[in-house]
């Protein structure tokens, strides 16, 4: 499922999230190459956790973001958002149907 | 003996608010539950709205019903907002002239004190509750919010927390305001050294600030229950509203945030009563705005992110498009929450930290720039092309835009280290956070109210007086706050009654500006207030036309089955609320 769900599209989506990593990926990688003051194991542990924790937290959050919003896209029922309780609202197109999906890409994942 | 004094006001104060509570579960008892579909806002002079919600006073005294509650929030965010803005029209006219002449540095500090923690505890997070009780169940199709008697409770600990948090300008012996400035930073919050702030009045400052915090808490709590298991069936995560996001990931931070301001607080308060040292030894300045930025800056998002939630949900509205690119603005909204609590010694970059330590939270305060930034792109890209209709609410809207980014790029060169060493505690540091609370946090109020005014009200507001409120605060907001920028980059330091004279005229510029705020708030109250009592009854329920664009939302249908009710029932209130 997490094959289908992190497709071309998600990770799209997704990109703004993976710009701020990239960010403090780039950082963690500067500050191991470059370090002006110097290494002191307790200061500079604090100083990559910093950096580490938030990534790591990001990481996490954006995986299971992604499986909330992307899996339904795809398995429930899609209206625009604010919609879904209003009288008569039209069903939106899944992502992918259009055009008419192959039956090997089938965007409709089967239910657990 | 002061103790003594100090111990004799805070038992009475606990006993009146014990009587308080003992009063009202008396008459809750005697009361009656109140119904997810009732009125909202129509007090009436009968004793009762429905069959099932009594009338008066007593409604608005017992009430768990969402809306409800979502009002007296709303009520009480502005009469705050009110109290405040006062307080710094006061205060800009004294920076009219370079020496306190009309009111004393003392009261100067104690209004700027005041005026901080009003704007932020008693009006920004209370206005974001009023739109987020009121819209969110009928967003998300719940029938309430999870927990509707603590939503009640949350709101109730409010006026006490205001009461004393405004104690020490109240004619009470020997109690004096609080001067220690938002931040409350140690070693003065916590009594120490020559000054008056040992006093009492301080305590009760405090006190009441940690009432707001258990509010907050308590109301977070409530949303994040509501959001994830009162959606009704259809409203699945990716059909989740814009707003309600913003909402759930707010609710997250005051989560992770308000507890340790609470925490922190009770220790500031053990040492100034009961003899710890936690704040005054070697260190304990430092662990203050360790702890406090801790809290503080998530605060900062905490505040920003309800508001561009309502931004993202009003301006696709008027330029007939959907918010382009939602699940950018989404997942940005998330990141930012979790990025907000890795940035917060941003703000204590010039505190002789280590400096390895400052690079760290140099890097994640460039990072947490992008996904605001998305944002900015994605309400810009709305627009393009779209069927702009210019109303309040969209005037409102675009206002945010355009002061967000301006707040926004002043505030990315400040995460650059020796940029904020230059400009730290400088005024360009408060015009870049108040082109955001006020540019940015209370324009999006502004839309909110606008926007949904028809629908809390039952009228329509005069549309020249809203815009008149738009444009007066758009410019009196950028003389004022520009001006401040142009004050910190000459090097004038924020939180002084008194200043050389070389400032004297941008001092003037921006009091200028803040007067012609103070004229559109007041023509905002009027309007507000006049067209409330008097304005034209809508009755339909789609009074934007979003239906012609395909964007209207479970709010207006919610409203628009209201008014259909109403006019099957011959008038009277609808009881029957079983179909929600």
């Amino acid at each position: 499922m997490s094959d289908k769900l992190f497709d071309r599209e998600t990770m799209l989506d997704l990109s703004v999230n993976i710009i701020p990593l990239a960010i403090m990926g780039f950082f963690v990688v500067v500050f191991i190459v470059v370090a002006p003051f110097g290494f002191d194991p307790m200061t500079s542990a604090l100083q990559f956790g910093l950096l580490v924790v938030p990534f790591v937290l990001l990481a996490i959050l954006t995986y299971f973001s992604g499986v909330a919003v992307a899996g339904t896209q795809r398995s429930a029922p899609l209206y625009l958002p604010g919609q879904a309780t209003v009288r008569g609202a039209v069903e939106l197109e899944h992502p992918g149907e259009s055009p008419p999906p192959q039956s090997e890409t089938d965007p409709v994942p089967p239910e657990e | 003996m002061e103790l003594t004094g100090q111990l004799a006001l805070t038992v009475l104060m606990g006993a009146f608010l014990l009587g308080v509570l003992a009063w009202l579960s008396r008459v809750s008892q005697v009361g009656v539950p109140v119904p997810a579909l009732g009125g909202s806002g129509y007090g009436g002079g009968e004793s009762y709205v429905n069959e099932e919600k009594p009338a008066g006073v007593i409604r608005w005294l017992t009430t768990v019903d969402h809306k409800d509650i979502g009002m007296l929030y709303g009520l009480y965010a502005i009469i705050a907002f009110a109290v405040g803005g006062l307080m710094v029209v006061v205060m800009r006219l004294e920076l009219l002239d370079a020496q306190a002449t009309l009111i004393s540095n003392s009261f100067y500090n104690s209004l700027l004190t005041s005026h901080g923690i009003t704007m932020l505890f008693l009006f920004g997070t209370p206005i974001i509750a009023a739109f987020a009780n009121y819209f969110v169940p009928l967003l998300i199709g719940a029938d309430d919010m999870a927990f509707p008697r603590i939503n009640a409770i949350a709101f109730w600990l409010l006026p006490p927390g205001a009461l004393l948090i405004w104690a020490g300008f109240f004619p009470l012996p020997e109690i004096i305001p609080a001067q220690t400035a938002w931040t409350m930073y140690a070693p003065l919050s916590a009594g120490a050294g020559m000054g008056n702030q040992a006093n009492a009045g301080v305590d009760l400052f405090l006190l009441g600030l940690h009432l707001t915090g258990v509010s907050a808490t308590m109301g977070a709590i409530n949303f994040i229950a509501t959001i994830f298991t009162e959606r009704g069936e259809k409203v699945s995560w990716a059909n989740l509203d814009i707003f309600s996001w913003t909402i759930l990931t707010q609710s997250g931070l005051i989560l992770f945030a308000f507890p340790l301001l609470g925490s922190a607080l009770i220790m500031l308060l053990f040492d100034r009563n009961f003899g710890t040292s936690f704040f005054i030894g070697e260190g304990g300045p430092m662990l203050w705005q360790h702890l406090f930025w801790f809290f503080g800056h998530p605060e900062v998002y905490i505040l920003v992110l309800p508001p561009m939630g309502i931004v993202s949900y009003v301006l696709p509205r008027f330029a007939g498009r959907r918010l382009f690119g939602f699940n950018f603005v989404v997942y940005s909204t998330l990141a930012i929450g979790v990025l907000s609590f890795g940035v917060w010694a941003h703000h204590m970059f010039s505190t002789g930290m280590d400096p390895r330590l400052r690079l760290s939270f140099m890097a994640v305060s460039l990072a947490i720039a992008i996904p605001s930034a998305v944002k900015v792109f994605n309400w810009i890209t709305t627009l393009w092309n779209g069927q702009i209709r210019l109303t309040t609410p969209m005037l409102f809207a675009l206002g945010f835009v355009s002061n967000f980014i301006i707040g926004g790029v002043t505030g990315v060169f400040l995460a650059s280290i020796p940029v904020n060493l230059i400009l730290h505690d400088t005024y360009y540091i408060v015009g870049h956070f108040h082109y955001i609370v006020m540019g940015a946090i209370a324009f999006a109020g502004f839309a909110g109210l606008y926007y949904w005014f028809p629908l809390y009200t039952g009228r329509m507001y005069q549309k020249t007086l809203g815009k008149m409120h738009f444009w007066l605060s758009m410019i009196g907001t950028n003389i004022t706050f520009f001006a401040m920028i142009l004050l910190g980059y000459g090097g004038m330091p924020r939180r002084y009654a008194t200043y050389l004279p070389e400032f004297a005229t941008m001092h003037q510029v921006a009091t200028l500006g803040a007067m012609i705020l103070l004229v559109g708030q007041i023509i905002f109250v009027w309007n507000f207030v006049q067209s409330w009592l008097e304005g034209p009854v809508v009755d339909d329920g789609d009074p934007w036309d979003l239906k012609e664009s395909g964007l209207y939302t479970a709010e207006w249908d919610w409203f628009d089955r209201k008014l259909q009710t109403a006019v099957t029932d011959g008038g009277e209130p609808a009881a029957d609320s079983g179909d929600e």
